[in-house]
Formats: C-alpha cells, structure tokens, sequence
C-alpha cells in the first residue's frame, strides 16, 4: 500500500477512512451473510456442479442446480443476503444463464472487500474502483469475444449445450440444445431480428416417458384431453378452428334471475327451450364449417353442459374445453385467427386452419395436438416428457436457461470461450492494468482482478481437480497468450476450450460482471441498518 | 398538601430543565442518524421494514429515511416534518435541513447550559439568520437572460444534486436525462407530466429519456397495433353489463327464452355502450376498468385500440398529457373532450411490451425510462431523480444559483460572525453559535469523506477571508478547491429554504419548556 500512495502522496491524506465501531459491525455483518448466501449455491456452479435437494414449506421437493431457483426458494431474512437472491433474479431477467456464476462473482468481490475495508481504504473509493474495474473488464471481454452468425446452426448449439451441460439433464444436452436453438430461431421476427420474446415459445410438460421423448412441435400443444363426455371425435383433418369466449350452455343473465315454474307441461316446455337454444346455436357454428372448438373457462358459469357436448359431437365437432383466458393470445396468434366473443360474430373468416387436430394417448395422459396450421404465426411450442416430476421441472428449468442462452445471442452476436478462460484472462489484463494505476484504485482493482479467479477455482474444485494447480497452470498459459485456454473438466486438465467447443453467449458473461459488481458498490455504500415500519 | 391527580392515568408530564433536555436529546439523536448520508461520499442505509414481508430498501435520501422511522420524541418528530416539507417544496437537501436544525439545537444546547435564555438565543438565531440570508442573496450568480450559460448552470446543479446519490457514477447520463426533462416543462413546475417507468434489466447507463407517454399495458387482441393521429378517449367506466346496483333485485320469467331473451338485452346493452363509444369518432379507447371479451371483439371489429384496466395513475397522466378529459358517460359526444395523439405504437422495453403514445397534445410530456439491476437499484435511482427533477423545476422559476461544497456555510459563517462582532449583548453568543452550526456542515461533509475535517474548515475559512472568494471543499481530491472551476452548484431556492426552515424548526424546539404526553388509547391486539 505504501508503495500505492507514494506515487500520489496527497491521497494517503484523503482515501483513508476511519470508522467506527457499529457501522463497522454492520458492514461486516453485512458482508458475512451475503458470503454465507453466495457459499451456499458455489458447489452448484459448473458442468460437475452438485444439485441442491429443497424441501419447501409445503411439503414440495425441489432438486436444481439453478442458482436462481435455490436462491429464490431459500427464504433468507438478512437485508444484504436478500440483495444477493434479488442480484441472481436479475441476470435471470437479463441473461437467463450464468445465475450461479453472478452470485459466486458478488460473494468472492466481497471477501477481496473486506481485506480492503480492513486496511483502511474508504467505502466509495472501492466503490468506484470496481466500477471501473467493471467497465474495463467488459471492454476486455467484449475484446476477446468472437462475432457470430444467426446462420451458423452449429455454434448456437455449442453454447447451448455448455449452458445443459452444467444441469441434471446434460446427458440429454444433444437433443436438447438443437431444439433450444431451433424453437428460438423460428419465432424470431424477421422485421425486428434482434428481439426474441421468450413468451412466443410455449413449454407443455407432460408426466411419462423420458426426456429422450421431448420434441418441438410445429403447431400447438393442449395439455388436456379432447371432450369424450358423448362420444365427440378425436381427430380431425382439414381442421377448422374457432377459439370462442362465449359458452354454449343454457343462457344466464347477470341478474338474479329465477324461472317460476308452476307445473308440469311448462316443465316439459322450458326443457325443450333449452335444447332448443343450444342447438340454435350448435347449428350456427355448424354452417360455418367450424368443426373444432376450443373454448375458454368461464368462471360464471359452465363453458359447456352435457347436452351441449352431446349435441356438438352429433354434429361432429371436436371440442377442447377450459382453455385458460391467458392462452388465448397465444392460441390465436399461432392459429391466425381472432377470438369470437359472441355467437352472432360467429364468422368463417374468423377461423383458424390446421391440417390436423389429434388427441394423442401419452403415458398415462393424452394430449392434444394441433399441426399443420396454415398461415402459422411465429410461435412454436415444445413438449417436455419425463420419468417424473422433479425431472420434468428440472428438464424445463434447463431448457429454458439455453432458450434465454439461445436468444442472447439473437440480441447480441458474439460468443466467447466457457471454461473459466474468460476469468482467467480478465484477471490478468485488469492485473496488468492495475499497475499502470495510481493510488488506492489500482489497489482496488488488483482485488478485483484476484477475486474473478474464484470462477476457474470453483470450476475445478467442484470437479474434483486440485484448485491451485489448475489456477496456476491456467495463469502461466495465459501469461504465454493462450487467451482460450480453459479448465477442461471432461478430461480434467486445461485445452484450449474454443475447440472443445463449450462456449458461451458474451452477454452472459458481461451481464454476470456488471450486475455482480453493482450489487456489490450498493452492499459496499450500507452503513446502518434501520428498522422501521 | 398534595394534589392527588391532575393528568389522566399514564399521561405523563415534562417541565422545564427535563423536558428542553428531552427534546435536544431526540432532535440530536435523529440528527446523529442521518448525518453520514450527507455530502457525495455520504453512505447508504437499509432500512428494514418490521411489517409483513420484512421488505427492504437501500437509500441515501434523508426524507425517505425519516418517513419511515419509529419516533417516539416530539422534538424529533418537529425535525422530521421540517425534512418532509423540505422534500415536498424543493425536493432536495432533505438531510441537509435536519442536519442544520440539529446542528443549531447543539449548539443552543450549550448556550443553555450557560444560562443564556432561550428567548435570547432564539432572538440572537432570528438575527443571524436573517443576516446570513442577506449575504447568500449577495453572491447569488443569475443567469436568467442568457440560455446557454443558464443551462450549464442546470447540468452543473443536476450533477452536483445526482453525486451524492447512487446515480453518481452515470451522473453525467442522468443530469442530461433529468435537465432534458425539465427543459420540455417550460417553466412548469408540474412534475406529473414526468413520467418515470421502472423496468428491471439492462444497466443504469441504459436509461433513457422519451419523448410522449407510455402505457405499461397490452393492447386489446385482434386490435390494430400501431394508429396515427390518434384520437383517445380516456373513461373509467364499467364495461360489463349495467347492472341494478340495488341489492336483492332480481326478475322472475316462467321460461327459457325469457332468460335468453334478457341475456340478449344484456348483450344488447353492452353493444349500445361499445357503440355510443365508437361515435366519438375515436380510435383509441382507454379504460380504467376491465374491458370484457366482448365488447373487446366490439371494439376490435371497428378497428378501435382499446386498452384495458389502465391504473388509476396512468389514466389521470394519459388525460393529462393527451389533452383529454375522463370520461364516464357516452351520451353527449360533444361534451367530452378527446385527447389526441400522432401516434400510438407498441414498443419493447427490455422483455416486455408497453404502449407508446408518441407526438402528444402536451408538448412537455415526456418519460424516462429507469433501468437497473434490481428493485432496490431502481428505486433508489427514481427517488434520486426525483430529487434532480424537484430541484431543477424550482431553479427554472427561480434562476438564482449558488456555488456548493460548502462555499454557501463559509459565506454565511463570515457573515454571522461578522454580525456577532457588532452586536452587543448576550444575543452576540447565540450568533456566534449559529455561525458554528452552519460550518458544521462543511465539517460533516469532509468526515464522510474519511478527511481530517478540522484542518481543511480551518483552511476554508482562511481562504474566505479574502474578498471573492469561491473555495469550497473538493471531496474527490481531498482539499480546498474553486467551486466555480470544478463546476459544483446549489439552486439558491433550496439553500434558503434549508436555513429558514432549519432555524424556524430549532426556535420551535427551543421555545419548548413543558411536554405533556397523553395516555395513549387502550388497544388489545397489541403484543
């Protein structure tokens, strides 16, 4: 440190902090508990990462290795290991990978913290130490990243696949990472090619088989079956659908209403109305040559009676009931066609066309499948299977972490080595950096370049290779300018990673740093904690 | 002879030397609490909520920190209310108002303590403040008439307020976000044309200032995405079936068809409504409450953009800004006044899609959109903004600018000190006080920064003692720098508004000699 200073000696005046005792307390404090947060998910961090059993307050089990799911299930109270779950959210939102990694980055940028806070050095000069350690760190990645081409089919899948290798699902990472990449790149819309919603992209899970059988469907995916109440078809070809808001049942005002019956035969007439009413309106679905329904939940009253479904199957139309309102948007997107909210606006323009609808037996369930729709929107669906549950969540946790890495590089086109080579290389040009820096900063920055080696050491350490070793033979090949080498777990020994193929989206990365950094100046910034109402 | 019982069960009562001690003791304490956030290097603090959910919030802002503080001393409370009113008139210095009413509290503490009398002291606190006022007015710097140099004075002041914030290290950003903003009101202090739309992701640096108005809504399916020359009608109606509202109300039929028949008078009413609406001649509806799937089919058929369940604020804004008025009867088109718009359009704001409203009848409207890293990052960073936008509208209307750093405590001080030279009497001590409480303003500042704060106000204060002078503290080099160069400045408005309502709010305290507490009501869920 003396050495630091003596370049610019008016600092040693100015950056030295005194502090007293309690908010030393509390920054420690602090400090401890996001560090006891960030313990907690590091064995869960790369392709030999451990999982994490989680038994909620329900009863319910959870197995993951998503540190964004551990995290959020971990139910923490202290305010500061609180920000720590809030940061793993975050690059949940923004990159949808690398929510292990962020956490582990925060709680290691911590540790170098407290080393510096304890000789001394004022809170807001580390703060904006990091800050511009980070900025710089970017530059250096952005620097080592390689340009990608939506085209290039066999890259996405490559960093799709080093985002499934690290979960319970790697073994089936091959089929998973084409589909992850295909389902992406099918709803990306040529006149905004730059933005995916990840909303366009349905995930159905159904229980049965094993997650070998999951497949993307070209079309839609109903969870539930087709009515079978009197005997209504299951299949169609030349399929014409009507997505309908309306319920084909006996009417119902919203005014309490009550029907006076005084006897017999006017029993007999309203029951006769009744039928009467519904194939009134049966017979105007009919002419317009519908013969799917799908129908949406009613909450007020049926959807569909008995009658209802025996008279539609009479006229032969399939019926799928209790579609949830929130689906609709995406049904009528897929099936181009619009919602009809009313019997009279039954029209044939409104209706959507597909070359099949099929209920399929799976397992123990059936499904219903639609494809071959004409005109389809930009919207696909996936269809997970598994042996249970816990599997099928974990399969969709998985699949959904290289959907986000698969539209990352939609949004941003560059890829840059995994492995650890990325920390490695940072830590050593911000090392290098620090040196040129003056005062306390480089100081600061030489801290933050040490704690980014913690990614390769827990990569290696969690797959059960000797840390040390690993760290300073990755160091001394960097050193040689080797910036691609990497921990290569597989074979347990360091290659240069871009040809073992395990890449990454650049924007994982910088967002893991950025992110990781900001929460760690805001911790930083806390010298009291208040409690009120 | 004892008089047995005056004051009600529990109620208790203070006098005289106990009760001026009590409130030095609170009003000192608050001031001890929030005097580490002051100046750019001052520190957070979470705040942590002993509700239901334990939520928690990081910030640097002494009116959020007060608000939400369990106070159980009057004096403090007085300090409090001074910080809200702060917040609520200026927006700014919300810490600095407490700090200087604390500050002048201890120092009359001591006055007291020498048998000087509070009346004295508040007279000789009236007299130095008046004085100190006097000579801020003197070196205010206006720059009314030249547009270029007063905009500079705006970024100067919008850095100077956003550097003790989060926003510090994008504070460049953020001054041009916020100077921007105020610029298109026009001399309007009305801050709800400013709309502020938090949005989790991206990073701070990705914020950005829009013109027009935006809707976190969806548009109504099958409706038209995208309209130009927009004509809005806002309503807050219920777009269900109208129903009788009286309870119990029910009819009676004898068959079937009756029941359809009045469902289809029910549909009927709807379409009427949908209808009465479309004759407005408008093509986009927006509504308060939930617009059902079918008069959204309705509305959808006429090519008309609806949007549904708009919040209570995004409507009242939308109205404002499009010119238009809520609505909530359709029977007299001509008597509702529609807002309009060039443009609607649905954009993407990070992951999801919200409701441009472009080219709007308000030319000042605009949006700023916040991104961030998390909840606690936004928050902290709107309320920061805030603060820049409260104090930029109020230089606007009132040009006068100040240098900051502590040159405008330096200033004051000399003055007052002058002052107390001058006048003769016990009064002289109580301005002599009021003079160190103002310097102890500079002094926190520079402990926050971890200096040796005695050296540098003894620095300060010599260098005041030329005529002219612009030195101030320079936190980020660790000395006494030129205000003027490094381009650090303070609206005039709200250091007045800082030392009246300071002063004010210590000669409230200090007049205190008795505190009577009432029993508190008698509750049974307590713990």
């Amino acid at each position: 440190m003396a050495a630091a200073t003596a370049a610019q000696p008016r600092s040693s005046k100015t950056e030295s902090y005194v502090d007293n005792k309690r908010k030393e307390d509390i920054r420690q404090a602090n400090i401890k508990a996001a560090r006891a947060v960030a313990d907690a998910v590091r064995t869960s961090l790369g392709p030999k990462g451990m999982d994490k059993m989680i038994s909620t307050a329900n009863g319910e089990v959870i197995i993951t290795n998503d540190g964004a799911t551990i995290l959020n299930k971990m139910e923490v109270l202290q305010p500061a290991a609180k920000m720590l779950v809030d940061l793993s959210k975050s690059q949940d939102a923004a990159a949808g990978d690398g929510t292990t990694t962020v956490v582990v980055i925060a709680g290691a940028l911590l540790k170098q913290c407290l080393l510096l806070l304890t000789n001394g050095i004022h809170p807001t000069v580390i703060s904006d130490s990091l800050h511009k350690a980070s900025t710089k760190a970017v530059d250096v990645l952005t620097a080592m990243a390689v340009p990608l081409e939506l085209s290039d089919r066999e890259s996405l899948i490559k960093s799709a696949s080093t985002s499934l290798n690290s979960k319970v699902v790697s073994q089936y990472s091959t089929l998973l990472a084409p589909l992850a990449v295909d389902s992406v790149l099918s709803v990306v819309d040529p006149a905004k090619p730059d933005m995916v919603d990840l909303r366009d992209i349905k995930i159905v899970k159904k229980l049965g088989g094993t997650v070998d059988d999951t497949e993307l469907v070209k079309g839609l995916v109903f969870d539930k079956k087709a009515s079978h109440a009197a005997g209504g078809p299951t299949r169609m070809e030349n399929a014409k659908i009507a997505v309908i808001q309306f319920q084909i049942s006996p009417p119902k005002t919203d005014i309490e209403q009550s029907i006076v019956v005084s006897d017999y035969t006017q029993m007999d007439r309203i029951l006769k109305e009744e039928r009467n009413y519904i194939l009134g309106m049966i017979k105007k679905i009919k002419t317009t040559g519908c013969n799917v329904l799908l129908i949406q939940k009613s909450i007020l009253r049926d959807a569909v009676t008995d009658l209802s479904l025996h008279y539609l199957a009479k006229a032969k139309i399939m019926v799928i009931k209790d579609v949830e309102r929130d689906d609709i948007e995406f049904i009528t997107k897929t099936l181009n066609c619009l919602p009809i909210a009313n019997i009279e606006h039954f029209r044939a323009e409104k209706l959507g066309h597909a070359a099949l609808v099929e209920e399929v037996s799976l397992g123990d369930g059936k499904i219903v499948k639609v494809t071959g729709i004409k005109d389809m929107g930009r919207t696909t669906t996936v269809l997970i299977r598994g042996s249970n549950q816990l599997v099928i969540d974990e399969a969709e946790r998985s699949l959904h972490d290289a959907l986000c890495v698969v539209r990352c590089l939609v949004s941003k086109r560059f890829l840059i080595a995994g492995g650890g080579a990325p920390e490695i290389e940072l830590s050593r040009q911000l090392g290098a950096w620090s040196k040129v820096l003056h005062g306390m900063e480089g100081y600061c920055v030489r801290s933050f370049a040490e704690a980014l080696e913690v990614v390769p050491y827990t990569l290696a350490e969690n797959a059960g290779l000797n840390p040390i070793a690993i760290v300073t033979e990755l160091r001394n090949r960097h050193a040689q300018g080797e910036i691609n080498a990497g921990i290569n777990v597989r074979k347990g020994q360091i290659t240069n990673i871009l040809e073992e193929n395990v890449v990454q989206p650049l924007l994982v990365s910088t967002s893991a740093i950025t992110l990781a950094t900001e929460c760690v100046r805001m911790i930083l910034k806390i010298d009291d904690i208040v409690n009120v109402r | 002879m004892a008089i047995e019982k005056i004051l009600k069960d529990d109620a208790s009562e203070e006098k005289g030397e106990r009760a001026r001690m009590a409130s030095f003791v609170g009003a000192i304490a608050i001031t001890d609490l929030v005097k580490t956030t002051l100046g750019p290097k001052g520190m957070d603090k979470i705040l942590q909520s002993t509700g239901r959910g334990h939520g928690v919030t990081v910030t640097n802002d002494g009116a959020t920190i007060l608000k939400s503080l369990h106070i159980d001393n009057p004096a403090a409370k007085v300090l409090i209310d001074i910080s809200k009113v702060q917040d609520d008139e200026v927006g700014d210095g919300t810490t600095s108002v407490v700090v200087l009413a604390g500050e002048l509290l201890r120092e009359a503490e001591k006055l007291v303590a020498a048998k000087i009398h509070p009346m004295t002291i508040i007279s000789g606190y009236r007299m130095a403040a008046e004085c100190a006022r006097n000579a801020l007015s003197q070196r205010v710097v206006d720059n009314k008439e030249n547009a270029e140099k007063f905009k500079s004075d705006l970024m100067k002041i919008a850095r100077t307020t956003l550097s003790s914030k989060i926003l510090s290290q994008d504070k460049e950003h953020f001054a041009q976000l916020a100077v921007d903003a105020v610029m298109r009101l026009k001399g309007s202090t009305n801050l709800e044309a400013i709309q502020i739309i938090k949005k989790p992701g991206g990073s701070l640096m990705d914020s950005f200032l829009d013109e027009g108005f935006i809707l976190d809504k969806k548009i109504g399916l099958g409706q038209p995405k995208r309209i130009e020359n927009a004509k809005i009608l806002v309503a807050n109606t219920a777009m269900d079936t109208d129903k009788v509202k009286i309870y119990g109300a029910r009819v009676r039929v004898d068959s079937m068809s009756k029941v359809a028949e009045i469902e289809g008078a029910e549909k009927e009413k709807m379409r009427e409504k949908v209808q009465k609406i479309i004759a407005h001649g408008i093509n986009c509806f927006v509504n308060r409450q939930l617009i059902y799937n079918f008069p959204e089919e309705l509305f959808a058929d006429a090519g008309v953009l609806a949007i549904e369940h708009a919040d209570f604020d995004g409507i009242e804004r939308l109205a404002l800004v499009t010119g238009g008025e809520i609505a909530s009867t359709f029977d007299n088109p001509e008597s509702v006044k529609i807002g309009h718009c060039k443009l609607i359009e649905e954009i993407m704001i990070g992951e999801d899609k919200s409701i441009h409203f472009s080219g709007v009848e308000m030319g000042q409207a605009c949006t700023i959109v916040l991104r961030g890293a998390s909840h606690h990052v936004l928050d902290e960073a709107e309320r920061s903004l805030h603060d820049a936008l409260c104090v930029l509208s109020q230089t606007v209307n009132d040009t006068r600018v100040l240098l900051g750093g502590g040159w405008p405590e330096m200033v004051m001080a000399k003055e007052v000190d002058e002052l107390a030279r001058k006048t003769p009497g016990k009064k002289s001590h109580a301005i002599e006080a009021f003079s160190r409480a103002l310097v102890a303003i500079p002094t926190i500042i520079a402990d926050n920064a971890g200096l040796d704060s005695a050296d540098l106000v003894a620095q300060l204060r010599a260098a005041h003692h030329k005529e002219g002078c612009n030195a101030g503290i320079d936190v980020i080099s660790g000395s006494v720098g030129d205000m003027a160069e490094l381009g650090i400045s303070e609206s005039f408005k709200v250091k007045q508004a800082v030392l009246l309502s300071a002063t004010e709010a210590a000669e409230m305290i200090l007049r205190v000699d008795e505190i009577i507490t009432c029993a508190p009501r008698q509750r049974e869920d307590r713990m």
